[in-house]
């Protein structure tokens, strides 16, 4: 590749003035710089953004190159670079979700398509049997029974609404199947929501907790940048989720039946909670939703469990969580989870 | 046969397509680079890399030329435990400061070469001088080690060190290409110039090469293959000196053929750098072909 | 040679593989490829790379190669720097 001025440069992204060049460049590709990124290069010829890249936890997004740039073998530095970057972050599993009609792209660059919702999105993995081993590894834990039910769930932290839900769970399936969202965007660590769990259901004999590692995709995952309008995000990003639900994890497992917590008030869980109803109908799985329990006047959640540590409430707060939650809040270990939550501008 | 260094085409030493194809484009070496152009994670990479190259393409008539990181980074060793036994035609060490710099290699490669059964100097070396230190040294560095083959001047972090930045008329590296130039023409090396980064500015780039060939230098470094047609154009002899060094050859064949010590033309006794000036000018020549060897028997 | 960790090298440009080493708790390499030039030279990619790995100890890995063209030097050299880097092993035997 003789022949090029280009440049190739990190973003600091601190600096305002920077993200907004890539956020400008990203625009008249009909993207944006989403919030999350952690890690942003662009190519430059003569102080103007021709490409750009960045990385998000295990995900390559914000991927453009300009137009009149396109074919000059551009694409696939930028990804090499993102590629290597990642690798050296000690990150190997690699995710990108792209417009279908670009995955032709991101097959040439070693990625493998996981599966694809219409015309919206395809998710890729960059490696061939990703998927496939996950799903082998999580068949040996299968557990024979008529009503084998899942729940998906983040608990940040673990609540005594979280338990009900897996108790009622429990109560009417053979066997129930705890996926803990993996992504680390809830102040409370993963290996901690799922150790908090995993102690609050001891008691039930057939519940199973897992890691809901790489496919078990979470909201936040998601990239908003190629669809503009918020519902349409939710949908899309709801029958994705479904999809790789229904399609291979369910069937490892034998999964029937999920379990959600009802979520009227909240417009977006309540989308996707219809919308996973309607969709896993074809998969054979049924979806039951269990009404939250209250305590006195408001319904149990996490978010209220968070606001009481702000102000240091233990009192109330004990009348929320199971006693392995509340053990784990007064230790020394939550100090630094409590902090931020304190730091955390509401 | 003089060597032309007119152009040394840097390839960065962790792209395969340009290691591939770099000797494609006629510049007379091309230089692999396992210095600056190469980020220090991938260091260990680009020297797997330029090593099996080496071992394994065939350059050609091209000259080889490894850049290798300075001996004070955590890879200078390995780079140079890897090259010699690559074997590159030479080996550039980058950052040259003072004689001992080039002492320490030239041990350094002596061992090497012991240990692999090589002929002590086999391996040759190209000293680039990147500071005011190195250039007021020069003439030391240059004399330093037999290995020498050729000093360069690099003139980015020279003029960083200079407190100032580099201009189209490089008034701010008269000094150093003076300098440098007359250290390696008393060492009896080459001397060759730094690389002109903007490959768009063409006009800027031909009065830089111009400057440096009237100065004296044998070559330029180049960094697009769009330059080196550039270099050699301005390097090809004018029509006149080609018939003066034709002169000067026949005049040295006849000499040896009545087998006369004192070699004469037009009754005035013609010396070294003359006879040097005269070959050189018909390998341009020839190089550039507008010259062939046959012409000289007419 | 141990694989002790996941190792990486190349890039998936032009002319170049990217090659990926990971540790495998059975024995034999299983090499997984993706190469624009499958067809024909596929077998050739494969074979190369498994000879690399073999030549240095390497009896058992995982590996995953994304090939955009890379003649056989270069695929010699990036399996070599993947392999260095999964085995984190620093010192090189150069042969002359």
């Amino acid at each position: 590749m003789f022949g090029q001025n280009v440049e190739i440069r990190t973003i600091n992204l601190s600096s305002a003035r920077e993200r907004n060049e890539v956020d400008v460049f990203l625009q008249k590709q009909n993207l944006i710089l989403e919030k999350d990124v952690e890690y942003t290069l662009a190519m430059y010829e003569e102080e103007r953004i021709v490409g750009t890249g960045s990385i998000s936890g295990n995900v390559l997004k914000c991927i453009a190159i300009d137009p009149e740039y396109q074919g000059g073998g551009f694409s696939n530095k930028i990804i090499s670079l993102l590629l290597n970057e990642q690798y050296y972050r000690g990150n190997t599993h690699l995710f990108i979700f792209t417009k279908p009609k670009n995955k032709k792209l991101f097959l040439d660059l070693g990625f493998y398509e996981i599966t694809t919702i219409d015309d919206y999105v395809t998710l890729l993995e960059n490696d061939p049997r990703g998927i496939k081993n996950f799903t082998e590894e999580l068949s040996l834990q299968k557990h024979d029974g008529k009503v084998i039910s899942s729940i998906v769930m983040n608990c940040n932290p673990f609540t005594l609404g979280h338990r009900h839900l897996i108790e009622t769970a429990s109560k009417n399936s053979d066997v129930v199947h705890i996926f803990v969202v993996w992504e680390d965007r809830s102040v409370f660590p993963n290996e901690v929501r799922y150790k908090l769990i995993k102690e609050g259901v001891k008691h039930l004999d057939n519940v199973f907790v897992h890691r809901g590692k790489d496919y078990i995709i979470s909201n936040s995952t998601f990239p908003s940048y190629f669809l503009k309008e918020k519902n349409a995000i939710v949908k899309i990003h709801t029958m994705l989720d479904v999809k790789i639900f229904g399609e291979f994890i369910a069937p490892a497992l034998g999964i029937n039946r999920r379990y959600v917590g009802e979520e009227k008030s909240d417009p977006v869980t309540n989308e996707y909670n219809l919308t996973m109803k309607e969709l896993l109908k074809d998969y054979d799985i049924e979806v039951v939703e269990i009404p939250r329990i209250k305590n006195s006047e408001a319904a149990i959640s996490a978010s209220r469990v968070r606001e009481l540590l702000r102000t240091d409430d233990f009192l109330s707060l004990k009348q929320l969580v199971p006693q392995t939650t509340f053990e784990f809040l007064i230790s020394d270990e939550a100090k630094t989870i409590i902090g931020k939550i304190k730091n955390d501008k509401k | 046969m003089v060597k032309l260094r007119r152009t040394m085409m840097y390839v960065t030493g962790n792209n395969p397509a340009n290691i591939m194809e770099a000797h494609l484009y006629g510049s007379d070496s091309i230089m692999f680079d396992l210095e600056d152009s190469v980020s220090l994670k991938e260091k260990d990479s680009a020297r797997f890399l330029v090593y099996n190259a080496l071992k394994t393409m065939d350059y050609g008539n091209v000259e080889t030329v490894v850049r290798i990181n300075g001996l004070d980074t955590p890879f200078g060793k390995d780079d140079l435990e890897a090259m010699v036994r690559a074997q590159p035609d030479i080996i550039r060490l980058p950052k040259t400061e003072t004689k001992q710099d080039i002492i320490d290699v030239d041990n350094m490669i002596g061992e090497i070469e012991k240990q692999i059964g090589l002929e002590v100097g086999t391996t040759k070396i190209m000293a680039a001088v990147e500071s005011p230190l190195g250039v007021m040294n020069a003439y030391e560095i240059a004399t330093a080690s037999k290995r020498l083959v050729a000093i360069a001047i690099g003139a980015e972090d020279f003029v960083t060190n200079m407190k100032t930045t580099r201009s189209p008329e490089g008034i701010e590296l008269l000094a150093a290409r003076s300098n440098l130039l007359m250290a390696a023409r008393a060492a009896g090396i080459y001397a060759l110039d730094t690389v002109y980064t903007n490959i768009k500015d063409d006009d800027g780039f031909m009065d830089e090469v111009k400057l440096i060939k009237q100065l004296g230098f044998d070559g330029k470094s180049v960094i697009h293959p769009r330059q080196i047609g550039m270099v050699h154009k301005i390097y090809t002899p004018t029509e006149k000196e080609i018939r003066n060094a034709v002169r000067v050859v026949e005049a040295i064949k006849e000499a040896e053929s009545k087998g006369s010590g004192v070699i004469a033309l037009d009754g005035k006794m013609i010396d070294g750098p003359v006879v040097d000036r005269a070959y050189r000018v018909l390998e341009l020549a020839k190089a550039s072909g507008v010259y062939k060897e046959e012409e000289q028997n007419d | 040679m141990e694989i002790k960790k996941v190792g990486v090298a190349g890039t998936v440009e032009s002319s170049d593989i990217n090659i990926v080493i990971e540790p495998s708790d059975k024995k034999g390499i299983e090499i997984e490829l993706q190469s624009t030039v499958m067809k024909q030279f596929g077998r050739q990619v494969k074979n190369l790379i498994e000879e690399t790995l073999r030549s240095e100890g390497v009896e058992s890995a995982v590996v995953r190669a994304t090939d955009k063209g890379a003649i056989d030097f270069v695929i010699k050299a990036r399996a070599l720097t993947a392999l260095y880097r999964a085995a984190e092993i620093n010192e090189y035997t150069w042969e002359a």
